[in-house]
């Protein structure tokens, strides 16, 4: 995705914008693609729309007023373009139906300043993985690699990768709860 | 599908959404759930959230790494001049992570999960139940296949019980009990409603199930208050009535009544037969109950041999058989021959209760204070932990089996999560080398009220910690921790922070339960043997 691809020439005003832009969007990257996955919990497809949402974000740049915080602001496009998306997607309509979308979204906000302190603790947690479990996780979530492929390297089946990613994730959920009440996990 | 939660349908649900496979009715019902469920959308927002953070998070497996945010923000902003926005993750991050990779995959090891089998078909885990009766006693009772195998003191849901040979008693939830001798087939249909399709069987019905019917390819007999019994074959169906009266039906007849002493049968073509009911014909059944209590007795004994035995063993460090309550009530004796090292437990709280057998001591725990403590010398290359237990309920976050005080270095706490996942943790050298060994969630409500045999082993040689239920392997993990480990002071039931680093209070951690035998071995018990444990301790015997 190129924003090259805009039709505005790149004149110094507007290479100054692009990088006040881009440094803003950047640190709000993942607090936007946050915010979409707890709509459409697809990675791939959180991602598809971060995008489409960054090419608004920047169109509408001009609009931004940098004495707000960027994220909220971004936020509020990337639900738009996240709400365009479920419209074509009954998938994710029959998930959303009825106002769930924006019952979670809401709640999500209330929820999140309890949820940092829990989170902290995240990146213990995984380091405290089982090495094989933490190169699945890894190969999963970081290089983004298929089903397929890691179910291969590690010679498991596709549905038993698919189960040991949801048990992981559920030793980690039990690690950074059981962290943050004890201080410390055990 | 009416989705519960917390349930597996909810878990399976959350994680196809987050892996994009959800089905049509995974989506629906999960909205429906949600929608009905602060507390269902909570966890779901908490899982969705955890998922989108191992997404968008590389430093999650960079761990020591000093990248701070803002030396991201310098270096992406320095590639701006080519205009492109970057995909999570970072390209760069991408390469990073392949040769990470690569010199990563040469050291992994692939442990299979065992036993899930018996998961799927023993944990269905529901904050409702549909279940209609519970199944009271069992003698040398042979199911028709594994699947239809049901267990003493579980919950009965509507459906079919088919019984090979043997005797077992159900008591339905209105009060009525029913004893059926097999071959037969019964069909659970309510509290109040059964449907007997062969086999022989008595209900005796107090006063307030009153009404309690049982259908038969013949007729239909509706209680008034009795004992009768019911024998169904291909030809025809019987009723003798012994106590009360009865009201039976055929076809589209009208009711007709029989009253003590009385007895009909009723072939295939309808024709009804009056003769004089026949008690001894249900012989077995009346005397179900001392069968029932006889067999128990023998298997006490039976247990009591194989245990003397067992006390042997040189690896048993501490065995607590719950046999001999001493007589300040506040000592636990330690029943290991060679177990000079480990004391006597000593009992805080607890409630003296009933095991696995009528005369088996056991002790209750119930109040946050409840626990035993004893003390366990030494440093230890592998150890095996097994108890016997019957889970009251998972009320807390952590429900204690055998904690270590504190949580020091070689340390160990054996626990179940109030998931129903058992769960042992060993705490390494570094207050952050914490390996913590989570099983699936293997105690649900359908195993509440039953004895469970629960053993774990961590082995330091072979690097591997094993879950075991029943004497069957759920899961097995890979231990990186090295040995050795140490157990010092610690608790059955409860856990004692000691000088745990962390400041009070504490998690509240009591076992919601009974115990009734409990052993720790120096060495890593095989699977076989744990399987022997379990054989040898089950409260029926295998026929």
């Amino acid at each position: 995705m190129s924003l090259s691809s805009n039709s505005r020439p790149l004149s110094g005003d507007v290479a100054a914008a692009q990088q006040r832009f881009l440094a803003l969007f950047l640190r709000s990257e993942r607090e936007i693609f946050r915010y979409v996955v707890a709509l459409v919990p697809s990675v791939i497809e959180a991602e598809e729309i971060v995008q489409q949402t960054a090419i608004t974000l920047w169109e509408k740049f001009d609009t931004y007023d940098p004495a707000k915080p960027f994220t909220p602001w971004a936020c509020r496009f990337a639900l738009n373009k996240t709400r365009q998306w479920i419209q074509r997607r009954q998938r994710w309509q029959a998930l959303l139906a009825e106002g769930l979308a924006e019952e979670l979204a809401r709640r999500r906000e209330e929820l999140r300043p309890e949820w940092e302190r829990r989170f902290a603790h995240l990146e213990g947690c995984v380091a405290k993985l089982p090495e094989d479990e933490r190169a699945v996780v890894a190969g999963y979530y970081y290089r983004r690699s298929k089903i397929e492929a890691l179910a291969g390297e590690t010679g498991r089946t596709v549905e038993a990768t698919y189960k040991m990613l949801q048990r992981v994730r559920r030793v980690l959920k039990h690690c950074i709860e059981n962290a943050e009440q004890m201080g410390e996990a055990t | 599908m009416n989705m519960g939660f917390p349930s597996r349908d909810f878990d399976a649900a959350v994680a196809a959404v987050c892996h994009g496979l959800a089905s049509d009715e995974q989506t629906r019902s999960l909205n429906e759930r949600l929608r009905a469920s602060p507390a269902a959308r909570d966890e779901y927002l908490l899982r969705v959230e955890l998922h989108a953070r191992l997404a968008s998070d590389p430093k999650l497996f960079f761990s020591g790494s000093t990248e701070s945010d803002d030396a991201e923000v310098t270096s992406l902003g320095s590639r701006s001049t080519g205009n492109i926005i970057p995909l999570l993750p970072r390209a760069s991050n991408r390469r990073q992570a392949m040769t990470w990779a690569i010199s990563f995959a040469a050291c992994l090891l692939i442990f299979a999960a065992g036993g899930l089998n018996w998961f799927r078909h023993h944990s269905s885990r529901r904050p409702t139940s549909i279940a209609v009766a519970v199944l009271s006693y069992a003698v040398k009772a042979q199911w028709a296949s594994a699947a239809d195998a049901r267990a003493v003191g579980g919950t009965l849901e509507p459906g079919w019980l088919r019984l090979k040979s043997g005797l077992v008693q159900v008591t339905f939830y209105s009060g009525a009990r029913m004893a059926i001798e097999g071959p037969a087939q019964v069909q659970l249909i309510s509290p109040g409603d059964a449907f007997c399709n062969s086999g022989r069987v008595v209900a005796e019905v107090p006063p307030q199930a009153r009404g309690f019917s049982i259908g038969s390819p013949q007729m239909k007999v509706t209680d008034l208050g009795t004992e009768f019994g019911l024998n169904v074959n291909a030809a025809a169906t019987a009723v003798h009535v012994f106590k009360g009266n009865v009201e039976y039906q055929v076809a589209t007849a009208m009711n007709q009544s029989l009253k003590a002493g009385e007895a009909s049968e009723v072939d295939q073509a309808g024709v009804t037969r009056l003769i004089p009911a026949n008690p001894d014909a249900f012989a077995n059944l009346f005397d179900l109950q001392s069968r029932w209590q006889a067999m128990l007795a023998q298997r006490y004994e039976d247990w009591r041999t194989a245990n003397a035995r067992r006390n042997q063993d040189p690896s048993l460090l501490a065995r607590f058989d719950f046999e001999e309550p001493s007589a300040s009530g506040w000592t636990l004796h330690n029943a290991a021959t060679d177990g000079s090292s480990v004391p006597d437990g000593t009992i805080i709280g607890c409630q003296a209760t009933e095991g696995r057998w009528p005369g088996k001591h056991a002790l209750a725990f119930r109040s946050p204070s409840d626990r035993v403590r004893f003390t366990v010398p030494g440093e230890f290359r592998a150890l095996t932990f097994s108890a016997w237990v019957n889970v009251q309920g998972l009320d807390r976050q952590f429900n204690s089996l055998f904690m270590c005080d504190g949580f020091d270095s070689g340390k160990i706490h054996w626990q179940v999560c109030n998931d129903g996942s058992l769960d042992l943790g060993v705490q390494g050298p570094r207050v952050h080398d914490v390996q913590i060994f989570m099983s699936p969630a293997v105690v649900g409500f359908n195993q509440f009220g039953q004895w469970l045999h629960l053993a774990a082993v961590v082995d330091g040689e072979h690097r591997q910690m094993v879950h075991y239920v029943n004497g069957v392997a759920v899961s097995r993990h890979k231990l990186t921790l090295p040995p050795p480990y140490r157990l010092g002071a610690g608790e059955l039931g409860n856990w004692n922070p000691g000088n745990f680093a962390n400041k009070p209070p504490f998690l509240i951690r009591h076992f919601s339960g009974a115990m009734d035998e409990f052993s720790i071995f120096s060495r890593a018990l095989s699977d076989a043997e744990i399987l022997k444990l379990y054989s040898e301790g089950k409260p029926e015997p295998d026929f």
